[in-house]
């Protein structure tokens, strides 16, 4: 099958504009991204609507090419955007599938509006604060020790840039801007929200938590923390694969989302978009 | 031009093997490294040459703030501010200031700023910093929200000290029903405030709004002259001149009795300095947010480079640290006051890394006794030169 292309385009809501890629036709499956990876319609995607999915693939605020919406300061915001998000799409009721940092916004949508939610799919996600199994801390690792921690199998360095080569100011400060945004939601409580597992059981769509085997920034303890408490959850893991999952393994986890959702058709909850 | 004795209070007792095993004197520096009994001594040993400094005549004694580090050992300036108020006569005692972006209780550090006012007789200076960047990894606090929680800090500090009626304060970032502080400080309206700028434009024309005394942080000559002539510009779309005393050259000086001798015993200290008290990743200079786009992409175009990447030559050369006997420090600091453009206070960091204590003492009085005479009439208003 030929990789779907997808369309581009930025919804327009009262706070900013929001960017989208979306592609591929069939049930809609609303995919909160990473940390890292916004703004790029990524092999993971193109496979998943090659599967038969419509994929839809915004950038969260302050991310890729949406806007800032400054006025979201912590992840609570960040479900009443995604809920403006689903309404601007005209979706009653979609696919959601969030990884790491887009599974936390999935898990906190989930329990706030469960009844907007077709199908819920948690890649490794962030949200919960386990004792014994901290979370790395992302925002002090160096490049270097960045890849080493989200592969399990970290691919070479980039060749160092040449003495006196001029710095890609642009790229720097995208990234900089990027990891502003995750600090602003993520910084303190560190990627967690402490009422979030105590309202996991008002979570009714069917679940599929999903964990790479490897994972050294969040441990594989806390999806199996999420599987634990939502209610009738599938867990899988992906084997020989690190944090980065989807973009380490992306044919191995876009066949599993693909199948779990293929599954649980939104026809069978009697609602189809 | 006014004088003043600035200390750190560095740990200096690092391992032999710090380079190769540790990112940093900070944050995750482990504090097994730290012999409290060495310590105790040490604060014995700094707070007598802050006091040694205010006998021999400085206009200002100063401290600061740092957490977590071998850098500076001053988790807390007020409390050693405190120390110097009953053992201190004359000199100014400078606080370098509070850390007010990661502070959780601003209203905390007004009181405590006018409890200093009225135990030194209103000698109290009051610097506001927002905290470095890895002390925001260190106090958990979100660097996104640095610049607005200092903002609002020192508004509701500034409005704690001023007004003549009790109020209430609704803030983002805090919340007080009743703000009525005792004691009020003795200096009227406040105390000065002193705001350490690092080429940002906001805190330029914050400080010139202000008539605040706008003080540099260690950088080469170069980019300092560009931050005090946008301080010296901001007051000057405000319609004013600027008093010189309200721009602050802060830089490490080490004098001895020859070149020879200074050179020989501050190049280790400064070394320890650049290279192994403010060595640091790029991770724990920057958090996320604590740099707009704008500042990070100024600072990033402007071509500044990691401190620990000057050679003892470059810093010398680049006006990071100015080292000699004192007619060569004298001469120096009157070429640099040239070279900046003119300030009305030095800030000098006399206690340098493990500089010994003999060091530190001989150092300030040939500064007290042979630099400061020749470079008084400097930065000066002119209406109180022709006084």
């Amino acid at each position: 099958m030929a990789d779907v292309v997808p369309t581009e385009e930025f919804l327009e809501l009262a706070g900013g504009r929001v960017h989208l890629l979306r592609g591929g036709t069939g049930e809609p499956v609303l995919f909160l991204h990473a940390a890292g990876g916004a703004g790029a319609w990524h092999p993971f995607h193109a496979l998943l609507a090659g599967a038969g999915f419509e994929v839809l693939a915004p950038d969260h605020p302050g991310f890729g090419k949406s806007d800032d919406f400054p006025d979201a300061e912590a992840i609570d915001d960040l479900v009443y955007h995604y809920l403006d998000v689903i309404d601007a799409l005209g979706l009653s009721r979609p696919h959601v599938v969030g990884a790491s940092f887009g599974g936390w916004i999935a898990a906190e949508l989930a329990v706030h509006s469960p009844h907007r939610i077709g199908s819920l799919t948690l890649l490794s996600a962030a949200g919960l604060r386990l004792p014994d199994h901290p979370v790395a801390d992302i925002f002090l690792l160096p490049p270097a020790k960045l890849a080493a921690t989200l592969f399990h199998d970290p691919p070479p360095p980039a060749p160092a840039p040449a003495p006196g080569a001029p710095l890609d100011l642009d790229a720097i400060i995208a990234a900089y801007r990027e990891a502003t945004s995750l600090a602003r939601f993520s910084w303190v409580p560190y990627f967690y929200d402490p009422k979030l597992e105590r309202r996991l059981h008002r979570i009714t769509a069917p679940t599929l938590v999903a964990a790479p085997s490897d994972d050294r920034l969040i441990p594989v303890a806390h999806a199996q923390r999420y599987a634990a408490l939502i209610s009738g959850a599938a867990y899988a893991e992906v084997a020989d694969c690190g944090h980065a999952m989807y973009f380490e393994r992306p044919t191995e986890f876009a066949s599993l989302v693909a199948s779990f959702l293929a599954s649980h058709p939104l026809a069978e909850s009697g609602v189809s978009r | 031009m006014k004088f003043s004795f600035f200390h750190l209070m560095p740990y200096p007792y690092l391992p032999d093997d710090f380079d190769e095993k540790y990112d940093s004197s900070a944050l995750t520096y482990p504090n097994a490294n730290f012999d409290p009994k060495l310590g105790s001594e040490l604060y014995g040993r700094y707070l007598d040459e802050l006091e040694y400094a205010d006998q021999l005549g400085f206009d200002g004694i100063a401290v600061n703030e740092h957490h977590q580090s071998a850098y500076g050992l001053m988790p807390s300036p007020n409390l050693m501010a405190a120390a110097l108020t009953r053992r201190t006569s004359s000199a100014r005692i400078m606080v370098l200031g509070n850390a007010i972006g990661i502070r959780g209780n601003p209203l905390r550090v007004a009181e405590e700023i006018a409890m200093l006012d009225l135990m030194s007789g209103g000698r109290v200076d009051s610097g506001f910093v927002r905290g470095i960047g890895w002390e925001y990894f260190g106090h958990s606090i979100n660097p996104v929200k640095s610049r607005e929680r200092f903002d609002e800090a020192h508004d509701l500090i500034i409005k704690a000290w001023t007004s003549p009626e009790m109020f209430s304060w609704y803030g983002k970032n805090y919340e007080y029903r009743y703000v009525n502080i005792w004691p009020r400080p003795v200096q009227q309206p406040h105390p000065p405030i002193y705001i350490p700028g690092a080429g940002s434009t906001e805190t330029m024309r914050f400080c010139a709004e202000r008539k605040y005394t706008y003080m540099s942080v260690y950088a080469p000559t170069s980019i300092v002259r560009r931050w005090f002539d946008g301080y010296r510009q901001a007051a000057a779309d405000l319609g004013y001149v600027p008093d010189p005393e309200k721009i602050a050259f802060s830089v490490p000086v080490y004098v001895a009795d020859t070149d020879e001798q200074a050179h020989r015993e501050a190049r280790p200290a400064l070394e320890w300095l650049y290279r192994k008290g403010l060595k640091q990743t790029a991770e724990m200079v920057t958090p996320p947010g604590y740099m707009s786009p704008g500042s990070l992409r100024g600072v990033l175009a402007s071509g500044m480079r990691v401190l620990g990447g000057f050679s003892y030559e470059d810093l010398l050369a680049n006006g990071q640290a100015v080292v000699g006997s004192a007619a060569a420090v004298a001469d120096r600091l009157a070429d640099l006051y040239e070279k900046l453009g003119g300030f009305g206070q030095l800030i000098g960091l006399f206690a340098i890394g493990p500089s010994t204590h003999q060091q530190v003492m001989r150092s300030a009085e040939l500064f007290a006794s042979d630099v400061m005479p020749a470079l008084r009439p400097l930065g000066v208003a002119a209406e109180r030169t022709t006084a």
